[in-house]
């Protein structure tokens, strides 16, 4: 139990640090990569809780989609090396009050409530995989199938609004965009 | 073992917090959706935490996190979708000049 | 003692597969080269570019090494020989194998070059193309064991090898871990003749002894696991069975290299097409037969 607990809590402190890193720092590369680290400390929180097909998927998934988000910050950002020293923030003092005030609250919540006899064993992950396949295919298969379809709708709509906008008039638009 | 729990939570709040402040400080649509993230990782840390420590039993807990993490590949596709459309038709994704509907 | 056994084994194969590469460069074969190469990078002179972005310049090479290695802790060499039997192996080897990625965008950012940054972002459009193939044969070959326990799918090939049950598979499989190796014909982010070196450009002395160390365990990892996952593993007649394994792993390894040696180089928007165009369909049509096989055929 204190190995557990002192994992998770390594794993939280990790997954904190690489967030206020994430807005700290001034080069859009190292913030991109601090948000992907952040989010393999969260994976790793997860593997800490036991939930080892959550953790792995996550780790998994966040590797790619940050790298993505790190090139789009190099296409779209005026200073990706952040070597300008430019402040590119707004109503700050609002935004701290805000970001403050739920971490607060929440923390308020997870303090004072009762949360009664909490569980010492989980089957292991294999069992657990195992029976995360029947409820995905069993019970759960309409969200399933419905979380399918909107993948696809998104990923259509992704691309529709991201192609460019062909010039109908002339034939050489349409063959330059191609 | 509700020590556990407490300090899974405590975490999830303070990176909640921290993607508020994100969310709501950055001028560039990159970086509010970053902080977005940080949101989102912070409820499914939670919600990781409440099935293992009080509802182990329900698989339904991490059928959940595997929506959200779902979504937030989803909502990053489309936001950097319209950010590209953005910078094609404006030339810059700083949310502070996306004042009006028109253009 | 496994833990030392299994490195052990992961460094002999990488210097098998350099001596084999030096035999395709120069037609000579020296056992010996390879330590007097590493030698050679240890003592030149380590040049750092004018101002990279330090954290990752130095991270780069150290992370490459240690995603190979974790991708191989979990690849079985025996039934016993296995530093970390995870209950999710399958889906780990790809969770390590993604960071490949972050690893070679960190070496292309961080020298502040053009063509090792070139090249960093090349391998990401790589990454668009080959990324599906390789999860989607796991995901049939997982169907198949019935589990995603490492020792668990190569137990479920005692009788049949994937390889014969799901070929389809095999060669999607093949040719996405090349690609994510950058190995030819997929190596544009370091393409020799014509990016200068590309991610590899900017590296010197002991940083650049550490990245081809890297380069080459992640090849034989990728063997590891198309062994692990098509080729029975350990399965054999005589032989003990890690040795079945590491003749597998070394042929799969000399093959990659050699295929390379023959192909030219693939652009990555020709790439990106095949895969999406012809390689996903197929490794979605491989899904659909091996899971009819696996209800139809007792």
């Amino acid at each position: 139990m204190y190995a557990q607990a002192f994992f998770v809590a390594v794993f939280g402190l990790a997954a904190i640090g690489f967030g206020v890193v994430v807005f700290r720092t001034s080069s859009m590369m190292r913030s991109a990569l601090a948000l992907l680290f952040s989010m393999t400390a969260v994976g790793c929180l997860f593997l800490a809780m036991q939930t080892e097909f959550l953790g792995v998927l996550q780790i998994m998934m966040m590797a790619t989609e940050m790298s993505i988000m790190a090139i789009f910050m190099v296409m779209f950002m005026m200073d990706p090396g952040g070597l300008g020293g430019m402040d590119m923030s707004h109503q700050k003092r609002f935004s701290i009050g805000a970001g403050v005030s739920a971490a607060v609250v929440a923390i308020a919540v997870a303090l004072l409530s009762d949360w009664g006899p909490a569980a010492e064993q989980v089957v292991d992950a294999q069992a657990q995989t195992r029976a995360l396949g029947m409820e995905l295919l069993g019970r759960s298969m309409m969200i399933f199938e419905t979380a399918g379809i909107t993948i696809l709708t998104a990923m259509i709509a992704a691309t529709a609004v991201a192609i460019p906008v062909k010039n109908l008039s002339s034939k050489d638009g349409k063959e330059a965009s191609e | 073992m509700t020590m556990i729990l407490i300090l899974a939570l405590v975490t999830g709040a303070i990176l909640f917090g921290i993607g508020v402040y994100g969310a709501l400080s950055q001028t560039n649509l990159v970086m509010i959706m970053m902080g977005v993230e940080l949101m989102l990782a912070g409820a499914m840390v939670n919600l990781v935490a409440f099935w293992r420590f009080l509802h182990p039993e329900a698989y339904s807990g991490q059928m959940f996190v595997l929506v959200v993490m779902t979504v937030m590949a989803l909502e990053m596709a489309v936001g950097f979708g319209v950010a590209i459309a953005r910078f094609r038709a404006k030339g810059s994704v700083e949310m502070e000049e996306a004042e009006d509907l028109k253009g | 003692m496994t833990v030392a056994i299994v490195l052990l084994a992961l460094l002999g194969s990488a210097w098998l597969l350099a001596v084999v590469e030096g035999w395709m460069a120069t037609g000579r074969l020296s056992p010996a080269a390879p330590l007097f190469r590493g030698l050679a990078h240890l003592g030149r002179e380590s040049i750092v570019p004018r101002s990279p972005d330090r954290v990752f310049f130095e991270a780069a090479p150290v992370l490459l090494l240690v995603v190979a290695v974790l991708g191989m802790a979990v690849l079985p060499l025996a039934p016993d020989l296995i530093i970390a039997d995870l209950g999710t192996g399958a889906l780990f080897v790809n969770a390590a194998l993604a960071y490949v990625l972050v690893a070679v965008i960190m070496a292309g950012w961080g020298p502040d070059g053009a063509y090792a940054m070139i090249g960093g972002w090349r391998f990401l459009g790589q990454l668009i193309a080959y990324s599906m193939l390789i999860v989607m044969p796991i995901t049939a070959v997982a169907m198949r064991a019935e589990s995603l326990v490492n020792t668990a799918i190569v137990g479920s090939q005692a009788g049949l090898w994937n390889i014969v049950y799901q070929p389809l598979g095999f060669v999607l499989f093949y040719i996405a871990a090349m690609a994510l190796a950058f190995r030819a014909p997929f190596d544009l982010p370091s393409a020799e003749g014509e990016l200068g070196g590309g991610v590899d450009a900017e590296y010197t002395g002991v940083r650049l002894a550490v990245l081809r160390l890297a380069r080459l365990t992640l090849v034989v990892t990728l063997a590891s696991a198309t062994t692990v996952f098509y080729l029975g593993g350990w399965h054999g007649p005589l032989l003990p069975p890690s040795a079945w394994s590491l003749i597998k792993t070394l042929a799969v390894a000399v093959s990659m290299l050699l295929v390379g040696h023959y192909l030219p180089r693939i652009r990555e928007a020709n790439l990106m097409r095949w895969c999406w165009v012809l390689g996903i369909p197929l490794a979605l049509l491989n899904i659909i037969i091996v899971g009819l096989l696996i209800l139809v055929v007792p």
